[in-house]
C-alpha cells in the first residue's frame, strides 16, 4: 500500500484556497471544447501548410516552415493534456490524441505519461524529478538548451535505446517493471512508421514528410524549449508548490496555442482539472502561486538576471527532497 | 442500494457494523472523504449504489476524495490513474493495485462499514 501523501490540491482544499464544491465544478470534463479548439488549430496548420506550398521556391520557405513548426511543436501541449486525461471526457480518446500527438512531435505517449507521473510526485526536486530542467550555469548554456540540440540528443538516444529494448537506470525510476515492454514497443512501432514513411518518400519521390513535417518541428522546437524553461526553471528546487513552479499571464493566441498551460502552477496544484477550466482556477488561487505577471518574456529576464548575476540564484541554496520524508 | 450485501455472522470475522455517515450528507453522485478512527474512507455514490473504500491511491498515496468521478470509476488526482469504484479494480495506469474496498450498507438512511 502507498503511503500517504499530501498532494498540493488536497492541501490548498485544507488551507480554504478553495471549496470542494468548487474544485468539482472545475474538474467537469466536455469533448466539445477541445474539438472546436482542434478544429481552430487544424485549420490554422492547413493555413501555413498552404504558406509553406507558396514559398516552396523562395527564401519564405524558412519563416514558412518556422511558423508551421510552431504550431506543430505546440502538439506537446495537447499530449500533455493527454496524459492527464482531461481534454476529452471520452476517456479513450485522450489515448488516441495522446499517441497521434507524441508521433508527431517524436514524443511517446506511454513513456511521457510515466515520466510526467514523477514529475508532478517531485516538481522539481533534483534527483527525483525525470523532467527538471536545471538552471543553466551561464547565458551559452542557456542559448544550447534552447537550441534544442541537446534535446535531440537525448530523444535519439532515449528511442535507440528503447528499440534494442533496454532502459536506463533513470528510465527504470518512473516505468514499473510490468510497463517496460510496451516502452519497448511503442519505441519500436514509432520508428518503424517513420522509417516507413522515409522510404515511401524516397520511392514517390514526393518529400512532404520533410518539408511539412520534420524540418517545421525541428525549426519550432527551440520555441517549446524556451516555452518549457519558463514553468519551473529559475524557481527554488523546494517541494513547496507556491515556490517551484511558475504561472506566465500571456496573451490569448499564445494562451490558445499552449491549452493554457501558461497557467501552469494551477495545473500543477490541480492535475484533474482540464485546460478550458485553468483560467477559472487561476481566480481562485490569486495570491496562492507564483506569478510571472510580464509572461514568457518576463520568466526569461527572470532567468537570465540569474545567469548574469542580477539576481541570487535559484538553487543558490540546500536543495530539497532525496526522499518524501 | 447498497454495493455489498451482508454476508452471515459478520461478528465471527471479529468485525461489526458501524455508523458511517447520513446518505443526506454524500456529496450526490460524487465521492465523499469520511474519517472512522484513524481510517480516512472514500464513499462512493455511483450509479450502482453506494461503495466504500479506502480513501489513499494504492499507486501515489493521493486522496482520492479530491478526484474525478464519473457515477462508476474514480481518477486519482495526482497520477490520473483509474479505479472502478464499485469493486476497487485498476483500469488504468499507473494504477496497479486494487483498491481496499470496505463492506457498506445502507440502514435507515445511514451508511454502515463492517469494519
Amino acid at each position: 500500500m502507498a503511503e500517504a501523501v499530501l498532494t498540493p490540491i488536497t492541501q490548498a482544499l485544507q488551507e480554504g484556497a478553495l471549496s470542494r464544491k468548487e474544485l468539482k465544478a472545475l474538474m467537469q470534463r466536455s469533448d466539445r471544447p477541445t474539438l472546436i479548439r482542434l478544429a481552430i488549430w487544424l485549420a490554422l496548420l492547413i493555413v501555413t501548410g498552404g504558406m509553406i506550398t507558396l514559398a516552396m521556391d523562395s527564401w519564405l520557405l524558412w519563416p514558412a516552415m518556422f511558423l508551421h513548426g510552431i504550431l506543430l511543436v505546440h502538439l506537446f501541449s495537447l499530449e500533455h493534456e493527454c496524459v492527464h486525461y482531461t481534454p476529452f471526457r471520452t476517456r479513450w480518446l485522450n489515448d488516441v490524441a495522446g499517441n497521434i500527438c507524441g508521433f508527431v512531435i517524436a514524443l511517446p505517449f506511454q513513456f511521457f505519461r510515466y515520466e510526467h507521473c514523477d514529475h508532478h510526485t517531485y516538481t522539481q526536486l533534483k534527483g527525483r524529478d525525470p523532467e527538471l530542467i536545471e538552471l543553466p550555469i551561464s547565458v551559452w548554456k542557456y542559448l544550447w538548451y534552447v537550441s534544442s540540440l541537446p534535446y535531440w540528443w537525448a530523444k535519439v538516444k532515449e528511442f535507440a535505446r528503447h528499440a534494442a529494448g533496454r532502459l536506463s537506470q533513470d528510465d527504470r525510476t518512473f516505468v514499473p517493471k510490468e510497463a517496460e515492454a510496451a516502452v519497448i514497443r511503442e519505441a519500436r512501432v514509432m520508428l518503424g512508421l517513420y522509417a516507413a514513411i522515409l522510404i515511401a518518400s524516397a520511392v514517390s519521390g514526393w518529400w512532404g514528410a520533410i518539408w511539412y513535417w520534420w524540418l517545421p518541428v525541428a525549426l519550432g522546437e527551440p520555441v517549446m524549449r524556451a516555452i518549457r524553461l519558463t514553468e519551473h526553471v529559475g524557481r527554488p528546487n523546494v517541494r513547496d508548490m507556491r515556490e517551484n513552479t511558475r504561472t506566465n499571464l500571456v496573451s490569448a493566441p499564445s494562451s490558445f496555442l499552449c491549452w493554457n498551460m501558461n497557467y501552469h502552477a494551477e495545473h500543477h496544484y490541480a492535475s484533474s482539472v482540464p485546460y478550458h477550466a485553468l483560467p477559472r482556477l487561476h481566480e481562485k488561487l490569486q495570491g496562492y502561486v507564483y506569478v510571472e505577471p510580464r509572461g514568457y518574456l518576463g520568466a526569461h529576464l527572470d532567468i537570465l538576471s540569474q545567469l548574469t548575476g542580477r539576481k541570487r540564484r535559484s538553487d543558490d541554496r540546500p536543495a530539497e527532497g532525496m526522499s518524501l520524508e | 442500494m447498497t454495493g455489498t450485501e451482508e454476508k452471515a455472522a459478520p461478528e465471527a470475522r471479529g468485525k461489526t457494523w458501524q455508523p458511517l455517515i447520513a446518505v443526506a450528507d454524500l456529496e450526490k453522485g460524487d465521492v465523499t472523504p469520511v474519517t472512522l478512527g484513524r481510517r480516512a474512507l472514500a464513499v462512493y455514490d455511483t450509479v450502482d449504489g453506494i461503495f466504500v473504500s479506502l480513501a489513499r491511491c494504492t499507486h501515489g498515496g493521493a486522496d482520492l476524495c479530491d478526484g474525478y468521478f464519473d457515477g462508476r470509476h474514480i481518477e486519482c488526482p495526482l497520477h490520473q490513474g483509474l479505479f472502478d469504484a464499485r469493486t476497487g479494480k485498476p483500469l488504468a495506469a499507473p494504477a496497479r493495485v486494487p483498491l481496499r474496498m470496505i463492506e457498506a450498507r445502507v440502514v435507515d438512511g445511514q451508511v454502515q462499514v463492517l469494519l
